[in-house]
């Protein structure tokens, strides 16, 4: 990897949270505990890469994002994007850089998402000719012309995340961060929003760090997943090998040709019968090929399926 | 300058409701009005407050309503329950991810043209205490008046601004801070000798808005101050408007910098 665009080393954040809930207590009254959202966490992503920032709530996924947009200091390690300290270089910082939070907004609310796109434009001094140039590749990208002069407050949930997407790559950043981008929106918005993402990656080189509960996201989108559970990193590396380390038992779904009393068969253990149905599961020591073939010395099969453990099981027998 | 356009993206903003702005307006000129209608009512049967006249009280509260008003206008990013919002709704990690300064931003972000209503009605009642106290007005005094204005504004702003801060801390945003806040303005309208020493005391030493309204006000009516401070107290108003302001900037810095290292 050539200098990574996003470098993390031992990266901690630790907060202090009330013991008892917060209620009408003064801050000094409250009893205390230090919790670590973020415990020392080292990576590197290269200019270009799509990543998957996976985990479940409370891992420190957003802490490390806000650490990485900076919006939050850190505790202790360090942290570098594009090169520079984001919270010690705040504005610098955040004109290099897209954010898109799945449930925030970031255009104004009551003005017609075009006059907000004008108004980025001079917060990020975009050059008038290159802001033309984006604004009628994000119109036929995003089909933006479908609500571009109604108010964002009359946009439905797919029409804003789009048009946000639009706001945070109107002044060309080489990184973007989406957290949960795909929230709350149908499969189609869903679909657009991917392709977009792919779209942008493909022709600008755009660097994107995307967090999400929708697993179908990082199949379409990141060959690179980073998993973290209770603010450590739990795994770094490609996606397909994230299955095949992590993911447990295959299974084989049989569907004999006769009523057999019993089935059984060496190197599976049956988990389920139903009829004429039945499913085993075997480890990585077998082939599937092996399984089949001892069956069907045995009995007479009408159809087979062999089923990979998907991502979601995966990721549930890692947190 | 980005100031100006995102202050103008606020008012364009509210210019799209345009009836709706005219009715909190008009509502909020009829209710403050009637509020001092009925003080207006109270002296009519007894004639005086601690020695004040109907006009001379009317004073107090015109140019307290007035920099109140502006101030609720111009600092309305600030005020302690607008800003707890930004914090909850995450509006204000929306403002540090763009490359311009917070404070402008929060500035910009609400400029709530409706309080108008309350600075006419301010107006109001200040144009007709001038109508009955047939003051002399000199060419010095007639200088201090904005000034005392434009102090007062920045003194209310920066119970605002540090009312604000308070949000760094507690998501609740303490109920506390409206005694500062509304009941420090509140007392201005009122001649200073009618409440309580230890009130007095805190309102003129600790929190010091009746050095912004009620002293500069002495001056303009050429009296003595009846608590004995000296003559000069009456000049403080823009060091004291001045002085708060810089230093709810720096608490503001110093709670956001809590705020980045916490994300409370």
């Amino acid at each position: 990897m050539t200098q990574p665009i996003i470098a993390l080393e031992n990266l901690t954040k630790t907060f202090r949270v009330a013991l008892k809930p917060e209620g009408r207590s003064l801050p000094w009254a409250r009893t205390w505990k230090t919790v670590t959202a973020v415990d020392a966490i080292s990576l590197a992503i290269g200019r270009g890469e799509v990543v998957g920032y996976l985990g479940p709530n409370g891992a420190g996924k957003s802490t490390t994002i806000k650490m990485m947009t900076g919006i939050l200091t850190p505790t202790a390690g360090t942290l570098r994007v594009a090169g520079r300290v984001p919270w010690r270089e705040r504005r610098q910082h955040v004109a290099g850089i897209g954010v898109v939070f799945g449930q925030r907004n970031t255009l104004w609310w009551d003005l017609p998402v075009q006059e907000s796109l004008d108004l980025l434009r001079h917060v990020y001094r975009v050059p008038p000719a290159r802001f033309a140039e984006n604004l009628t590749r994000f119109r036929a990208l995003l089909d933006l012309d479908e609500f571009r002069f109604k108010p964002a407050r009359d946009l439905s949930l797919g029409q804003l995340m789009r048009a946000n997407l639009a706001a945070a790559l109107m002044h060309d950043p080489g990184l973007l961060f989406l957290d949960e981008p795909t929230i709350g929106l149908d499969v189609v918005a869903k679909d657009r929003i991917r392709a977009f993402i792919r779209e942008i990656n493909r022709e600008r080189g755009v660097t994107v760090l995307l967090t999400t509960h929708d697993l179908s996201d990082i199949e379409q989108l990141c060959e690179r997943v980073i998993v973290i559970d209770h603010g450590r990193t739990r795994y770094d590396g490609a996606l397909s090998e994230l299955v095949e380390r992590y993911g447990g038992d295959r299974a084989l779904q049989v569907d004999f040709a006769d009523d057999y009393a019993e089935v059984a068969v060496e190197g599976a253990t049956l988990e389920s019968r139903e009829g004429r149905r039945a499913v085993f599961r075997f480890g990585r020591g077998v082939t599937a090929a092996a399984l089949i073939g001892r069956l069907s010395e045995r009995y007479t099969l009408a159809d087979l399926t062999v089923r990979e453990p998907d991502i979601e099981d995966t990721l549930r027998r890692m947190y | 300058m980005i100031f100006i356009r995102l202050a103008s993206a606020t008012l364009r903003a509210q210019a799209r409701y345009r009836a709706s702005l005219l009715v909190d307006a008009l509502s909020a000129l009829a209710g403050n009005g009637l509020e001092f209608v009925a003080l207006a009512l109270t002296f009519d049967r007894f004639g005086s407050l601690a020695g004040w006249s109907m006009g001379q009280v009317a004073f107090l509260w015109g140019l307290t309503e007035i920099a109140f008003g502006s101030m609720d206008m111009l600092f309305g990013g600030f005020d302690p329950a607008v800003f707890g919002q930004h914090i909850r709704r995450g509006t204000l990690d929306m403002y540090l991810l763009r490359p311009v300064n917070l404070i402008a931003q929060i500035f910009a972000s609400d400029i709530m043209l409706r309080r108008l209503g309350r600075i006419a009605q301010g107006a109001l009642v200040f144009a007709y205490a001038n109508h009955v106290l047939a003051l002399a007005w000199t060419p010095a005094k007639l200088l201090y008046l904005p000034v005392v204005l434009v102090s007062a504004v920045l003194f209310y702003g920066a119970l605002f601004i540090a009312g604000a801060t308070a949000s760094f801390w507690t998501v609740q945003g303490l109920e506390v801070v409206n005694v500062f806040t509304y009941g420090g303005t509140a007392l201005n309208s009122y001649p200073l000798p009618i409440f309580d020493r230890w009130l007095r005391r805190f309102f003129t030493f600790v929190i010091p808005t009746a050095v912004v309204v009620y002293y500069p006000a002495l001056y303009f009516f050429d009296l003595p101050d009846p608590l004995g401070l000296p003559g000069w107290v009456s000049f403080l108003a823009p060091a004291v408007g001045l002085g708060a302001l810089g230093m709810s900037l720096l608490v503001f810095k110093w709670g956001l910098r809590h705020y980045t290292s916490t994300g409370a």
